[in-house]
């Protein structure tokens, strides 16, 4: 089972500290749910894109796409039903199908959801995840939450790789004799499930153990193994976080 | 490890919640159920439902929430990670408190697993209940209607194994009430 989702490459993205582009990633989220019209939100959304093809390839910079296009077709198909004021677009046999300000309201709030989702995205294909960890410290998590989000993150393959196992051991046990995929049989769920727990309670102790034995709980200074440092200086880097969110703010409230 | 010291061990408390909250990431990302429209549920709410009658609120509300962010993480919904990190922790940390409840001093027999379904229902609630107003605050009150059902068969699935579990689990491992907190 692999938890990375770091995609190794060049340009800006990558340069920017991870301290600063959560800053910005945070505040431009927001910043989108302000009022503003359609057309500065579709070139935001353009702009982002490319942004994204750029860092990585063109294929990559669509999967957002791909994992939202169920909710934007709902989202569609809810516009009668939204919205039935204003200029009729699209009437059928009487009836107002699409108006102007459904449509508006539609393309406002797909245009939202496209960019918090490709923002969050690029933060997590462009920053490693050890860095994301490092930030969330930098910004005040308390150490034992870093350590429990590290050691959650060394354990997920482990677990993962052992419920695998167990849900196979199952399904041969069963012998359905036809290949069902990676599909899970409903009345193995209840074994399955508390075998595997079980193995993970099982790690629980030897944990503990080797995190007394390494000196936690001990009341002294921890250390850390890692520092975020930024090219160039900090300073730098939330200046840019600054540009950045300032020219947004400004390309929205333009019209 | 000493067994008198355990309950009062840091280094244990840590390690209950990794692992606990790495079997969340697993639960959440792995085993998929399809359901009868296209879609899938995941088991996530099971490990939060067992986490919180065996291990309390903190354990529950802390695996529960880290666990489902960093699933929404790894498997490309980061936009979902701080909402599921919120609703997630909120229903770990009620459904413990609740069913806790029903483990006081004086408190009939029955009534235990009467408050545990208790707990499950305000648990189903506010999973349901919060992301129907994030989705609606994202695209729409109304086009987030469609996922209230499957919500509400994730976390319904979710208490029932959920209580099936707890009692396996404490069949198949006794030692797992010394790791109580």
């Amino acid at each position: 089972m692999n938890t990375n989702t770091f995609i190794a490459g060049r340009g800006l993205l990558y340069w920017f500290d991870a301290r600063a582009k959560l800053l910005t990633v945070l505040l431009f989220s927001v910043m989108v749910f302000f009022p503003s019209q359609v057309v500065m939100l579709a070139i935001l959304m353009a702009l982002i894109f490319i942004v994204a093809w750029r860092a990585v390839t063109f294929k990559q910079a669509l999967k957002p796409l791909r994992t939202l296009l169920f909710i934007l077709v709902v989202m569609a198909l809810f516009i009668p039903l939204n919205r039935r004021d204003g200029v009729a677009l699209l009437v059928i046999k009487s009836y107002v199908i699409i108006t102007k300000e459904g449509l508006n309201q539609f393309l406002t709030l797909a245009l939202r959801l496209l960019i918090v989702t490709y923002l969050c995205t690029l933060y997590i294909w462009t920053t490693p995840m050890a860095d994301i960890n490092l930030s969330f410290r930098w910004y005040g998590l308390s150490y034992k939450v870093a350590l429990t989000i590290t050691l959650a993150f060394r354990f997920i393959p482990f677990i993962g790789e052992t419920f695998t196992m167990i849900r196979d051991s199952h399904s041969l046990r069963s012998a359905h004799g036809e290949s069902e995929g990676e599909k899970f049989h409903i009345k193995d769920l209840v074994p399955t499930v508390t075998s595997a727990l079980v193995f993970a309670l099982k790690t629980i102790p030897h944990l503990a153990t080797t995190l007394e034995h390494r000196g936690f709980g001990s009341g002294l200074k921890r250390s850390d193994y890692k520092v975020l440092e930024a090219k160039g200086g900090l300073f730098i880097h939330f200046l840019l976080s600054a540009i950045i969110l300032l020219t947004t703010f400004v390309l929205l409230n333009s019209i | 490890m000493n067994e008198k010291t355990k309950s009062k061990s840091p280094a244990l408390s840590i390690a209950l919640m990794s692992i606990l909250t790495a079997v969340v990431v697993v639960f959440t990302i792995f085993p998929r159920i399809p359901t009868p429209i296209h879609g899938y549920i995941n088991l996530s709410d099971v490990i939060i439902t067992f986490s919180a009658f065996l291990f309390g609120p903190w354990v529950a509300a802390v695996a529960g929430g880290l666990g489902t962010g960093i699933a929404d993480i790894i498997g490309g919904f980061p936009q979902w990670a701080v909402f599921s990190f919120l609703i997630h922790g909120l229903q770990g940390l009620l459904i413990a408190l609740i069913a806790r409840a029903g483990l006081k001093k004086g408190v009939p027999g029955d009534a235990k697993i009467y408050m545990q379904i208790l707990g499950g229902v305000v648990g189903m609630v506010v999973m349901t209940g919060g992301y129907y107003l994030v989705g609606g605050f994202l695209y729409g009150f109304k086009p987030a209607l469609v996922e209230i059902p499957l919500n509400l068969l994730q976390s319904g699935v979710g208490v029932v194994l959920g209580i099936v579990v707890s009692k396996g689990v404490l069949k198949a491992y006794p030692p797992v009430r010394s790791l109580a907190l």
